[in-house]
């Protein structure tokens, strides 16, 4: 009897740690297709994302409730605690994901009907695929448990900042140059700011599997800026744009 | 691995399994032998029904098992070896497949945590570091194209293929067959996965659009300015020596940039083509970096500018194609000559025995770094690396995450006379991704810029020096 309770417990753990795997592919998964819609000019692929989106959803509102249910029934401690608690906050930040990944898709149905932009889209791709890369290795630090590889995910977020930063001036650059674009640019503006936000959302779950593993938060600082770059710090874009 | 030590998550064990299935296997050989001795007249169906399900019941388990050491030759049982040592053969033969396999379980339909891996050959243990048997699927393959088909494999009986990708900065195509196993009606289905990486075929068919995109707008200009020149040759130019000669000279350095701009173009083709194969070759960083410094010797000259080359005594061996590290070396050098003023100094140094975090550390103080490249983290490798530094204008943050796009150029810099095709460092990039090795910029304004680029080193098997192999 005390062996089938114990075993039952680990089973609802290992579904609530599949279940969120299985949200991290469809968010990848989410995050990848929206980049291609907007690639390749692909609406049938936007529209798809679009739909896929109340699934991901669904599976959030099931984590939950599994999460909580198992709170509730075996109040688990310690580590198992931990991965709950865990799998609770990975998934509202796999959820936001793929709205996030939903909005670049409906932006790139508007897209879908102006002039092909091509140097423009391929930054944004080129960007979506580093931030696609992080999501992948958050996702499998948090599979195979792996601290070094979450805390790796976590220390390089100032990549996709310095990825946004020029994005930001390429398409001021455009707007500026062609005030026929501003439309246009304007979503790929959202686009990448969209972007950005999900690379924060891998840094969060990076956090949280650290704290997951260890049952500490990440001490130090993260990498941001370097030393000399108080002249040109995260957010003066728009200062130096107004001569 | 914190989640092993704890004791909740519960696999099912596969001795538990292989227990269940043992005996009642044990009791249908018993009851079919028994009633062989009642009905002597059925006697072989039944015993020819026994054998078979032993060996079913044999294959079906051993193969996971680590030690068969079954003894082959007991008792003198002739009859038995084949099907041993095709259960065997069969067991090696899976292990020794290139593709990954993979054999799923299904438990309940509607639980996720059900799908669980049961068998898997080596190169799907490789790829998806499956440490243990029982493994979730789900946590080696989150594609949910992937899950889905091995559901329908699993519960509708669905053969099916799907694609998909795995993102990242060196993106694999893959592949994945799911084909649903025959098993006895009422016992856990079983599905086979058989995933085959389909990159190079990809790859080769974007290289082709892409390039000719690519091609086409580098070449137009140049033309076009060439197409200028020969209309006004043609026209009120015709008689005048002196313009003549002087277009001629700017037709000549058109077409100069045309042949490089080709050359490059080829070249970078090629080497995206060979991205996905490791290169086999050994090539000494350290001599690679001195022939550049000669070969370039010439052209520094004419600028005045001195090249320092600096390298430890130590050898600097990394796995490498030689063509393609002196031209690494090649193109940063000429880079580094190229923004140098007159009389500037361009510094080279090459360093060995770099641990992971050594070899991408900055070297360069009060520059903004940024690594351009950075390889998968391998443990216990050694990294040889080789720093282009020199004392230009020095690049502003915001130009560095771009500067192996192709074509691209920071805006605002003259490059002098001799123009570069703008695919320099783009090459840089797919050689240093194709040898697993990593690219780093420093740089700020004013202060030039350093550019490292760093490779593993061929690993030196020092202790098994005894044989006098090792040489």
């Amino acid at each position: 009897m005390n062996q089938h309770t114990v075993k039952a417990y680990g089973d609802e753990l290992n579904q609530i740690t599949a279940e969120i795997a299985r949200m991290g592919g469809l968010a990848e998964a989410q995050v990848a297709d929206a980049i291609d819609s907007v690639a390749r000019r692909d609406v049938a692929l936007a529209r798809a994302v679009v739909e896929r989106d109340l699934k991901l959803d669904a599976l959030h509102r099931d984590v939950e409730k599994k999460a909580i249910r198992l709170i509730a029934l075996r109040q688990p401690v310690a580590s198992d605690l931990r991965r709950t608690l865990g799998a609770m906050k990975i998934a509202t930040d796999l959820e936001r994901t793929g709205d996030l990944a939903k909005n670049i898709a409906k932006r790139a149905l508007i897209l879908a009907d102006s002039e092909p932009m091509q140097p423009l889209t391929r930054s944004i791709e080129r960007m979506g695929r580093l931030v696609s890369t992080r999501l992948r290795d958050v996702l499998d630090a948090y599979t195979a448990s792996e601290l070094d590889r979450a805390v790796a995910v976590w220390q390089t977020d100032d990549e996709v900042d310095e990825h946004y930063n020029a994005l930001f001036r390429e398409l001021l650059t455009y707007m500026m140059g062609d005030p026929r674009t501003i439309g246009a640019c304007t979503h790929l503006l959202f686009m990448a700011k969209n972007l950005e936000r999900i690379g924060d959302h891998a840094t969060n779950i990076a956090e949280t599997v650290h704290y997951e593993i260890t049952g500490e938060d990440i001490v130090g600082e993260r990498p941001r800026a370097q030393p000399t770059a108080e002249d040109s710090d995260p957010t003066p874009n728009i200062s130096t744009h107004t001569h | 691995m914190p989640y092993e030590i704890s004791p909740s998550p519960v696999a099912p064990t596969f001795t538990s399994r292989l227990w269940t299935v043992g005996t009642s296997v044990a009791i249908s050989l018993v009851v079919m032998i028994g009633l062989a001795f009642v009905h002597p007249e059925l006697a072989v169906w039944l015993i020819g029904g026994a054998v078979l399900i032993a060996v079913s019941a044999w294959l079906l388990n051993m193969p996971s098992a680590p030690e068969p050491t079954e003894p082959v030759l007991e008792g003198g049982q002739v009859d038995l070896q084949p099907s041993l040592i095709g259960g065997d053969l069969l067991d090696r033969v899976f292990e020794a497949l290139d593709d990954p396999v993979l054999i799923v379980s299904g438990g309940e339909p509607d639980d996720i945590a059900g799908r669980r891996i049961i068998m898997a050959n080596h190169a799907a243990r490789e790829l998806m570091r499956i440490q243990r048997q029982g493994a979730l699927l789900v946590q080696v393959i989150r594609e949910p194209g992937v899950l889905e088909a091995v559901d329908e494999a699993l519960f509708g009986g669905v053969s099916r293929t799907t694609d998909y990708t795995t993102g990242g900065q060196r993106d694999r195509r893959w592949r994945a067959w799911t084909r649903p196993l025959e098993q006895a009606p009422g016992a856990d289905p079983l599905a086979l996965v058989i995933l085959r990486d389909e990159t190079d075929a990809r790859r080769t068919e974007m290289m082709r659009v892409d390039f000719l995109a690519n091609a086409s707008h580098e070449l137009r200009t140049p033309l076009a300015s060439l197409s200028g020149f020969i209309e006004t040759l043609k026209g009120h130019a015709r008689d005048d020596a002196v313009a003549r000669d002087r277009f001629l000279d700017i037709m000549a350095a058109q077409a100069d940039r045309m042949t490089r701009l080709v050359a490059d173009l080829l070249s970078l083709s090629r080497i995206e083509l060979n991205e996905h194969i490791p290169p086999s070759g050994r090539v000494d960083l350290d001599r690679a970096a001195a022939d550049v410094v000669d070969a370039v010797s010439v052209l520094v000259k004419e600028k005045a500018i001195s090249v320092v080359l600096d390298q430890g005594e130590a050898r600097a061996s990394i796995n490498g194609d030689r063509d393609e590290i002196v031209q690494v070396v090649q193109n940063l050098l000429d880079n580094a000559v190229k923004y140098s003023s007159p009389g500037g100094v361009v510094e080279i140094t090459v360093v060995s025995d770099l641990g992971f975090d050594e070899a991408g550390a900055a070297r360069m103080a009060g520059a903004t770094r940024l690594p351009l490249v950075s390889p998968d983290r391998a443990s216990g490798v050694f990294y040889a690396a080789v720093t282009v530094r020199d004392h230009g204008p020095g690049m502003a943050r915001e130009h560095l995450p771009r500067l192996t796009e192709r074509f691209y150029r920071v805006e605002g810099q003259k490059s002098g006379e001799r123009l570069g095709t703008g695919l320099g460092l783009a090459i840089v990039k797919h050689i240093v991704n194709r040898h697993q090795g990593g690219l780093l910029v420093e740089s700020a304004p004013g202060m030039g810029a350093a550019f490292t680029a760093w490779f593993p080193m061929v690993v030196e098997r020092r202790d098994v020096r005894t044989t006098p192999l090792a040489d």
